[in-house]
């Protein structure tokens, strides 16, 4: 398919061309209630029978074509990169945006076979869907495409679509592991970094300058009428901590790899700056949403080989 | 698994299911319809208590026991009747179960195949348009049942089925239009005697006609090409009676093919009669038919009548002619003399045949027998009365020449040709219809059942079998002036309004000229039909292959359309309408010198108009307002918009400088 078409650009417009279409197995439990009208119209030689066999045909036919316009100039957009756990589900955004006059409802987007969403988009608007995708192992796993289809109106036929656009699934391994994350890390982060500023005590007033974060304005300070200052903060555990693939040897692959996300949950939510040190790189130290997705990418990454 | 139906769902697709049984009302098993409502009623109050279908045996049971009882009433469920009671009572089992969005789907298929089997009985143009409604109700159902997310509301459900249904309407008249129709039926049907009524039977004895008399049930129609028969043509022929048992006329076994020896004269009359089913074989003509429709495979028999296959079940239309006079320069051969002659076992009426025979020597003549005959009938005190008193002595004949003498068109055939007979003139009586009524809406006569007549032919050498009509030998005046009146009293409704109020008259000419329309145009439809319908397209020699290419390039023609009306649908709603049709309001008031400033706001300009010109002030308000509304409130639709471009059409700011 992809070979076929080439890789989609996101956002992607619906194209008439790729609109495949079939009856479900309702649609042909009606046509087999058509063709028992029309004998019982024909045999009966009865007009009237005939025109109301004829009037669910053409129904049949109008409902092809108003299910096939249901997905017709859809756009649609996707997160290309989405997060999860083994034995969790990755949470993939896609946004459907419906810039025609008419409502569309029961949009189906589906990831995988077990990874579905439904959503209706009202005209000329625009919503979120997330798919869920169900993660057996940890790994990358990169789906090439996924597709949009609809049974509405009626759900006599079915419309699907294929959008080229990969989306790519880090899954981190389960978090696991109940060991104590201290150790020789420590010593080697003391002589890399001093003391600085971190976001544990507080630790006085300074002046602000430009660039300095908002959420620590001193607003009480300025509503005063005085000049305008920022509160500071001294953390004495400041010390980067280093969790190590390496202290953990012996433990088997997976296990290390649990053990590792384990501790890099737990040091994200201390909110303490932490790095990561696997054989093949090595992350931060830092802190924030975006480090500890860097860190769970890694661990997802780590030796593909070895987690198939 | 597939989701749960909702209460109202539930209740959507019951009342769907009621309103397609309404038709079936006398059609099915009472308690087929009984068990239905009993079903719908048990079902929604189960769902309101937020209870599921009854479990599974109990329904086993039920089903069980009411297809015995359906085998039972009608030992098949082969043909119409117990076909159409089946599928009713399948529908009320599977309502009793339904639970998921997948039994609603099968229940759905269930009401649409009872609307079909609702037409098969009944083919009104009134039914046609209910099951529309129905089957758009029924769409609407489905539409909003087959959608997971939280769909559209039950109105806008409604308009979207509406609006396919209406789509779907130029395909459906193509179709029908040019789908070819067969011939023969697939297979034979098991119960074709539907629909046959009343009518002239095979048999006449003075009296049976009288309830024919009355009925204002409608034989048939006929539409001539040019010309209509003067009135004392219009005997409309059917069964020929010529044997006679003393009280009873009946059809003697008819024998072969047309005599040879007859000629027609006279102008010829082409007509398209439709005849109203009846459950005999014969097909009535003018008197004499000379040519018919060969697809009819009728065959005239050698005393005139002709005679279909099979029983006019369905009835028939047909084109024909016919000539108004004949003679048959042969003899009548001694065979046939006889039976035409015969009498009923001797000693039956033996006034009537004394009569006869004194009448005969005074009048050795035959046309003076004849007229010596009518003219008795004429000037004696005959009446005629739809109410004569009954004849019950095993002399029915001389009971009525000479104790009552009031009869009407049977009586006084049957009267006249046993005189004939016993006169020594060959004579039979012939029945049939006489006269009609004019529809001066369509052009075309309408045959009631009360036009139903019997007269008289006898046979005079070198001319044939000739007509004497010995009911129009009775003195007018001796006409029973109580006719209407008994008329008036039977069918109350029909006649005395006739007579009374002209326009209801009119008023029933014109919807049967619309029915009829119907019946020949729609439900008579077939390839004779269609063949018609492409010389009126301008197809040169239409045959079936032309047909099939006509229904492929219409079929092509309308799906075309519809790819571009559903694709035309999802256009952007045009914003862009919205802003000319503000430019064009702004254009119109600087036309009478106000015209907006670059700067100004919708709103402060319709404040400064209001300002200078306060007759303006509520029109240029209210478009202002109206026009920020559509502008920058929530998403406008399209019939908004269009609404706005007609009232700024509509908008006329009088004045100028000049005030």
């Amino acid at each position: 398919m992809a070979r076929r078409f080439g890789l989609d650009a996101l956002p992607h417009t619906v194209n008439r061309r790729r609109i495949y279409i079939l009856p479900s197995g309702f649609g042909l439990a009606l046509a087999a209630l058509i063709l028992a009208m029309l004998v019982a119209a024909l045999n009966y030689n009865n007009n009237l029978g005939l025109a109301f066999a004829f009037l669910m045909t053409s129904i049949a036919l109008v409902a092809m074509h108003h299910c096939h316009r249901n997905l017709l100039g859809l756009v649609v957009d996707a997160e290309t990169e989405a997060d999860g756990f083994a034995g969790a589900n990755a949470a993939v955004a896609f946004t459907l945006e419906n810039v025609s006059g008419l409502d569309r409802y029961d949009v189906q987007i589906r990831c995988a076979d077990d990874a579905v969403g439904t959503a209706s988009v009202a005209a000329t608007s625009r919503r979120g869907l997330v798919v869920y995708v169900p993660i057996a192992r940890r790994g990358v796993r990169r789906l090439a495409q996924f597709e949009l289809a609809t049974r509405y109106p009626f759900g006599w036929f079915r419309a699907w679509t294929y959008v080229q656009a990969a989306v790519t699934i880090h899954a981190a391994p389960q978090p696991q592991g109940e060991r104590p994350r201290s150790g020789a890390s420590v010593a080697l982060g003391a002589t890399l970094r001093g003391d600085q500023p971190g976001d544990e005590d507080w630790a006085g007033l300074r002046a602000y300058a430009p660039g300095m974060p908002l959420k620590h304005m001193a607003w009480k300070v300025l509503a005063r009428g005085e000049e305008a200052a920022v509160r500071t903060y001294s953390s004495p555990a400041a010390d980067p901590e280093w969790l190590d693939w390496y202290t953990l040897a012996g433990v088997p692959i997976e296990a290390r790899l649990a053990q590792l996300c384990r501790w890099v949950l737990d040091a994200d939510r201390a909110a303490r700056p932490y790095g990561l040190r696997l054989p093949e790189t090595s992350l931060g130290p830092d802190t924030g949403p975006a480090h500890r997705r860097a860190c769970l990418r890694a661990l997802a990454a780590h030796d593909e080989a070895a987690a198939a | 698994m597939s989701p749960r139906v909702s209460r109202q769902g539930l209740l959507w697709t019951s009342g769907c299911l009621a309103l397609v049984l309404l038709p079936h009302i006398g059609g099915m098993p009472p308690w087929v319809l009984i068990l239905c409502g009993i079903a719908a009623i048990v079902r929604v109050s189960l769902a309101a208590g937020g209870r599921d279908a009854p479990p599974t045996l109990l329904r086993s049971l039920i089903a069980l026991a009411a297809i015995a009882l359906l085998f039972v009433q009608f030992h098949t469920f082969n043909g119409l009747t117990a076909g159409s009671a089946l599928l009713g009572l399948v529908a009320g089992l599977k309502l009793l179960e339904t639970r998921t969005r997948r039994d609603v789907c099968v229940m759905i298929l269930l009401i649409y195949f009872l609307s079909l089997d609702a037409l098969l009985v009944d083919s009104s143009f009134w039914l046609l348009a209910y099951l529309l409604g129905v089957c758009w109700l029924t769409s609407a159902t489905l539409l909003r049942l087959t959608v997971t997310e939280p769909g559209p509301a039950w109105p806008a459900s409604l308009r979207y089925a509406g609006r396919i249904l209406l789509q779907a309407m130029p395909l459906a008249l193509m179709l029908w239009l040019f789908f070819p129709r067969l011939t023969e039926p697939l297979w034979q049907l098991t119960d074709n005697d539907q629909g046959a009524t009343s009518g002239i039977g095979e048999t006449m004895s003075p009296g049976d006609l009288s309830d024919l008399a009355v009925s204002d049930e409608i034989a048939f129609r006929v539409h001539f090409f040019g010309l209509a028969p003067p009135a004392e043509q219009r005997y409309w022929r059917g069964p020929v009676l010529d044997q006679f048992d003393g009280r009873v006329w009946r059809r003697a076994d008819p024998d072969g093919t047309a005599a040879a020896g007859l000629r027609t004269e006279g102008p010829e009359y082409r007509y398209r009669i439709s005849l109203e089913p009846y459950p005999h074989k014969w097909i009535f003509t003018l008197d004499r038919p000379t040519a018919w429709d060969a697809a009819t495979h009728a065959q005239l028999t050698s005393d005139g009548m002709l005679i279909g296959p099979g029983p006019m079940s369905l009835g028939l239309t047909m084109i024909a002619s016919s000539q108004p006079r004949w003679r048959d320069p042969e003899a009548l051969p001694e065979a046939a003399r006889r039976r035409e002659t015969a009498l009923a076992p001797a000693g039956r009426n033996p006034r009537t045949i004394a009569l006869a025979r004194a009448l005969h020597r005074e009048h050795p003549d035959e046309r003076d027998f004849v007229t010596s005959v009518l003219e008795m009938v004429h000037s004696q005190d005959f009446f005629y009365t739809l109410s004569p008193p009954p004849l019950e002595s095993k002399d029915p004949v001389d009971e009525f020449l000479f104790d009552t003498k009031r009869g009407f068109c049977g009586h006084y055939a049957s009267a006249f040709a046993v005189l004939m007979r016993a006169g020594g003139i060959p004579a039979r009586v012939v029945t049939g219809y006489y006269g009609g009524t004019f529809n001066r809406y369509s052009d075309y006569w309408i045959l009631r059942q009360s036009d139903a007549h019997a007269w008289v032919e006898i046979w005079i050498d070198g001319q044939g079998w000739q007509r004497i009509d010995p009911t129009s030998a009775i003195d007018p005046r001796r006409v029973d002036r109580r006719l209407r009146d008994e008329q008036a009293a039977i069918s109350l409704a029909n006649v005395d309004l006739q007579s009374a109020l002209p326009w209801f008259a009119a008023l029933r000419l014109r919807t049967d000229a619309l029915r009829q329309l119907w019946r020949e145009r729609i439900l008579r439809y077939n390839q004779d039909s269609q063949q018609s319908v492409l010389a009126l397209l301008h197809v040169p020699d239409p045959d079936a292959e032309k047909l099939v290419f006509m229904l492929a390039a219409t079929l092509a023609a309308a799906l075309g359309w519809l790819t571009w009306q559903v694709r035309y649908e999802l256009r952007p709603p045009p914003r862009d309408a919205l802003r000319r049709a503000y430019a064009q309001l702004c254009a119109k008031l600087a036309g009478v010198d106000l015209p907006r400033a670059v700067h100004e706001g919708a709103e402060a300009y319709a404040l400064r108009i209001a300002g200078s010109r306060p007759e303006l002030a509520s029109a240029v308000g209210a478009l202002c307002r109206r026009y920020n509304e559509l502008r920058y409130g929530p998403q406008a639709t399209r019939e908004e918009i269009a609404a706005f471009v007609r009232r700024v059409r509509a908008f006329r700011p009088r004045g100028s400088r000049a005030s």
